[in-house]
């Protein structure tokens, strides 16, 4: 039997597929923890050196006043003219438990894009946009097949 | 560095995530442009089955309701391929890509049909699990280089480790794997014509993207 043959039976079955690509990822991995240590590059773009155990929104203080101008790290400086508006994204709600307690920062992920904005940053807008898309894409699809039974 | 998109012809800024347009990006962009179209405006295949012995035949109906979700989860898929087709930035390729996955789980799954949903079930573990080399990929990159703007990559000084990359394409195969199991519930012929078109022509442009980053970067 060809070797493509045997190939093209084993990929007709579906189920063999989730298999097929743990098989790969396991390979990759492996290669992947062979080629270490990989070097940590330490000029990073976004860099997380600024954190305050004291601060309300511990571990995800930015830094920066609000309302005000902050010096911050852009790839493009030149597309964001007003960098620096960083805690601004908080509702009045969240402005007054951070600056109350020190809860705020565990409690972050409540909010909607908290729990998925580990790499937020003031200058990446667009990926909040998109972060949210999804959940809004998954949340209509649950929804949608919880309510079909009730057709 | 291999140079296969062309120069960019237009860019899009938001910040610091760019959305760039090359002659090879933007080829795949109007594509997709053109395929979300048609999925807005199609209107589902009405299935007809044929009862052997006699002259019957059943005429499969497409609810209103899964025929609209069904839709939705099209033009939902087609725009996620529209930006993952210009995204300038690794972790917002990335986002898009796994957006596609999540779509194209949608598109599968309104199917109410055994069978179907069997698959949908089998590529929903595949697209969830195919997030972990994707985000891996875009991490490693990050840490290495210290960026994530591919036109920052592409101008050259960061070595980029060949594990980033093959998780990136890892992480792609696995959310593209969508038309395997939608061709085998059999669903281009039956009940989930058109829109699972939109499957495999968004894993198919997201391969093509893939390629031209892991390239470029």
């Amino acid at each position: 039997m060809l070797i493509i043959t045997r190939i093209s039976r084993v990929l007709s079955n579906f189920q063999n597929l989730v298999a097929l690509f743990a098989g790969a990822c396991i390979i990759v991995s492996l290669i992947g923890i062979l080629s270490l240590p990989l070097a940590f590059e330490e000029n990073q773009l976004y860099p997380k050196t600024r954190l305050d155990p004291t601060s309300g929104l511990y571990p995800y203080d930015r830094g920066g006043v609000p309302f005000g101008t902050t010096e911050v790290i852009c790839q493009y400086p030149e597309n964001s003219p007003y960098a620096g508006y960083v805690t601004t994204y908080l509702t009045p709600l969240s402005l007054f438990l951070a600056e109350n307690t020190l809860y705020i920062g565990t409690t972050i992920v409540a909010h909607p894009g908290g729990i998925i904005d580990e790499i937020l940053y003031n200058t990446r807008g667009a990926d909040t946009v998109v972060e949210t898309s999804i959940l809004f894409t998954a949340f209509a699809i649950a929804s949608y097949l919880y309510r079909r039974e009730e057709e | 560095m291999p140079d296969i998109g062309g120069d960019p012809l237009f860019v899009l800024e938001f910040g610091d995530i760019l959305h760039y347009y090359t002659p090879y990006t933007i080829t795949l962009f109007l594509l997709a442009l053109i395929f979300t179209g048609l999925a807005i405006a199609s209107r589902p295949e009405r299935q007809i089955d044929i009862a052997f012995g006699g002259d019957a035949y059943y005429a499969k109906e497409t609810t209103v309701s899964e025929m609209r979700f069904r839709r939705f989860m099209a033009i939902a898929c087609g725009l996620a391929t529209l930006g993952a087709m210009g995204s300038g930035d690794l972790f917002n390729f990335t986002l898009f890509v796994s957006l596609v996955g999540i779509a194209n789980i949608g598109i599968v799954a309104a199917v109410k049909n055994r069978h179907v949903l069997d698959a949908a079930y089998e590529y929903g573990i595949v697209a969830m699990v195919a997030t972990l080399p994707l985000f891996g990929g875009a991490a490693l990159v990050v840490a290495t280089t210290g960026t994530l703007a591919i036109p920052a990559l592409a101008a050259g000084g960061f070595a980029v480790p060949l594990v980033a990359k093959a998780f990136l394409a890892l992480g792609v195969i696995g959310e593209g794997m969508a038309p395997f199991y939608a061709a085998k519930a059999e669903m281009f012929r039956a009940p989930g014509a058109p829109y699972v078109i939109m499957c495999s022509l968004s894993s198919l442009l997201i391969f093509l993207r893939v390629v031209e980053i892991v390239i470029t970067i």
